[in-house]
């Protein structure tokens, strides 16, 4: 019955529903095409060590294509090297020696990619392009002959070429969502009902203290676990990111992070009044530090030891290493379950901490 | 059985404001309890801690012969409270405020339609509305039939009057009085004078401690002073002038009258009384005497205990 009031009180306020719902799209679609902008006709140089007809091929393919503007063809990396010094170019391409030769008789070639670390979001769109072009390529090269010579070309990344911190965005938008949602919607809902008196006449039925909370809470775990499903989607299908690991389990780990953020948000209502104060210490305590020291925005490891000191303390960090983990290099449970084992002891400490303050009556 | 009974209740906030100072009174069962005093006075305080949300820092509270502290969850069970503040969902409807409340409670409200009947067939038409935008009179109704849907035996009242107009407060004491023909308990505090009489018996309360309790009647019939009471056409400055008064008296304005009660013999003091005005150059109207009221009854039972 609680869970059907706290709906209903969600559907009635139309704007607040609005927010949490279009949010999530709002901030996924906002962050994945503003890092693609100047995505088309991206300067880039092509080093062909081969010049023979199928690296022409190659070359006239990506010139075709709309995403590049091979503006350089440098003859050696030494020149690649200055013109990424000079940010004339976003990403180069080295192709080998011997490429047509290898495609014929190994059926396999490696494109080499070096792309630009200091913007490593349009670096991994323009992998992407790449990584479109050349299958591209290859499927056209392949029409022509019999599927025993069919022939793979494999990209190799240069800079950067473990892909960390690449995707970075999806995972942090998925951690600001949970808490936005979870953590600041809970502790918003709970302080409401001790700000209009109502939590007094709640707190006096014979229903159950925990009952209550956990009635109050549930709808918004609900709301923001659809709001995560709706953001993988569109990173998965509109950003192409990829999703190596289990799909079940990924959604687990946010099961579990949401338990986190929710707990937190609980810990907060039972120590502010007002919506506002609610609303403050969830910016400020958790949203904020959760943009800052989670190693979403910036990277951690080039902050001061206090910081990345710090940084453990919130949730955020814990969730967004495992998520990456999972949906990047495919891992599973015995891979990241310390970072599940510290979510979870947090979660459970903070609910206790919650209860403890609750049962007094005072 | 009592319903209610309290025993030497104390209780300090922040270890420096002494909310309620010994506070002991019974009610029994069926009765029509009036709690008066003035806003501060530990009205508030003292239906947080009978309605098992605040825990007293001394003394005993019974419930129908249960223990407030430990059997609260018992307690909760039997006790409906009304709150000096609409606290009630204002996004929810009429309807559905209710519906939460008897789920609450685990409770139906076809079986206790009886109870609150007449008071919810005049919301009735507005079942559909929001509770928020409902007029005040309305909003206290909808809160009683939420306070009474799981028929508790014991009613909490916190100044259900407070800012609602002359016609509604009417209509809601006509109610209380109905409730109480059904077995039901009812405590009340109220900051209004004029419906203290209304009730069976009533409390003062003031500072954190309880003055008197008594009948409406026999309180007024206490009444020590001979009281008298007459007009001004400049009341502040006859408030002033009556300061340099040596007679035993105790004056204060009420409404457009200056209220006067002597601890005298009459017969001499009245002409005192009209020379030391003349004296002060106090012009006045006629002085008349007239039967205290509960509010005068009040005031000087007030003024009696900061004697002491």
């Amino acid at each position: 019955m609680i869970l059907k009031k706290e709906f209903i009180h969600i559907f009635r306020d139309r704007i607040t529903l609005l927010l949490v719902l279009a949010m999530p799209v709002a901030l996924v679609l906002l962050f994945g095409f503003t890092i693609s902008t100047d995505i088309h006709n991206a300067s880039i140089a092509v080093l062909d060590h081969a010049k023979d007809t199928q690296s022409q091929n190659f070359i006239q393919k990506l010139s075709s294509s709309n995403y590049f503007q091979i503006v350089s063809y440098p003859s050696t990396e030494a020149e690649i090297d200055f013109q990424f010094k000079e940010n004339n170019i976003k990403l180069a391409i080295i192709i080998p020696q011997n490429f047509e030769s290898q495609l014929e008789k190994e059926h396999s070639a490696t494109i080499q990619i070096i792309d630009d670390v200091s913007d490593l979001n349009i670096a991994s769109i323009l992998n992407n392009y790449v990584r479109s072009v050349t299958q591209d390529f290859q499927n056209e090269y392949n029409q022509h002959i019999t599927s025993a010579d069919a022939f793979s070309i494999t990209t190799k990344m240069e800079y950067n070429s473990n892909m960390e911190s690449v995707y970075m965005f999806v995972p942090g938008i998925i951690t600001l969502i949970m808490i936005l949602v979870t953590a600041l919607m809970s502790s918003i809902t709970l302080a409401r009902e001790k700000e209009t008196g109502t939590m007094r006449m709640l707190f006096i039925t014979p229903v159950n203290k925990i009952h209550i909370v956990i009635g109050k809470v549930i709808p918004y775990m609900i709301i923001s676990f659809l709001s995560t499903i709706v953001i993988i989607i569109i990173s998965v299908f509109v950003f192409k990111m990829p999703l190596n690991g289990s799909i079940l389990f990924l959604l687990l780990l946010c099961i579990i992070f949401m338990l986190t953020a929710a707990s937190f948000g609980m810990l907060i209502s039972t120590i502010s009044t007002t919506q506002l104060d609610a609303m403050m210490i969830t910016m400020m305590g958790l949203f904020l530090p959760t943009v800052l020291l989670s190693g979403f925005l910036f990277p951690l490891n080039s902050m001061p030891m206090i910081f990345q000191v710090l940084a453990n303390v919130f949730p955020a960090k814990w969730f967004i290493l495992a998520i990456k983990d999972v949906m990047i290099k495919g891992s599973g449970f015995f891979d990241v379950w310390p970072y599940l084992t510290i979510l979870f002891g947090m979660a459970v400490v903070f609910i206790s901490i919650s209860l403890k303050m609750l049962d007094k009556r005072n | 059985m009592n319903a209610l009974s309290v025993q030497k209740v104390s209780k300090v906030y922040n270890k420096t404001v002494q909310a309620l100072r010994d506070i002991t009174f019974e009610i029994r069962e069926g009765e029509l309890f009036g709690l008066v005093g003035p806003d501060g006075a530990g009205k508030s305080t003292l239906f947080n801690i009978l309605t098992t949300l605040l825990l007293p820092d001394s003394g005993d509270i019974k419930i129908l012969d249960m223990d407030l502290i430990a059997d609260y969850k018992a307690v909760r069970q039997v006790i409906g409270y009304l709150p000096g503040t609409f606290s009630l969902y204002p996004d929810l409807s009429v309807k559905e405020n209710l519906d939460f409340f008897a789920v609450m409670y685990k409770s139906d409200i076809e079986a206790n339609m009886d109870l609150i009947r007449p008071i919810w067939r005049q919301i009735e038409p507005f079942s559909k509305r929001k509770a928020g935008k409902l007029s005040g009179g309305m909003k206290q109704k909808l809160a009683l039939c939420c306070a009474l849907i799981h028929r508790p035996r014991i009613l909490f009242l916190d100044e259900p009057t407070t800012g609602v107009d002359p016609v509604s407060r009417k209509e809601f004491w006509e109610i209380l009085q109905a409730i109480r023909t059904q077995g039901i308990t009812v405590l009340v505090s109220t900051p209004y004078m004029d419906e203290a009489t209304l009730c069976d018996r009533i409390a003062l309360i003031q500072n954190g401690s309880i003055l008197g309790i008594d009948t409406p009647e026999a309180i007024m019939k206490h009444f020590r002073g001979s009281l008298y009471t007459f007009r001004s056409a400049d009341i502040f400055s006859l408030l002033n002038a009556l300061k340099q008064c040596p007679l035993q008296c105790n004056y204060y304005p009420y409404g457009e009258h200056c209220h006067i009660a002597f601890y005298e013999d009459m017969e001499k003091a009245m002409p005192q009384f009209l020379q030391f005005l003349e004296e002060q150059h106090q012009e006045h109207g006629e002085i008349t005497a007239i039967q205290p009221s509960i509010e005068d009854c009040f005031i000087e039972i007030v003024k009696m205990n900061s004697h002491e």
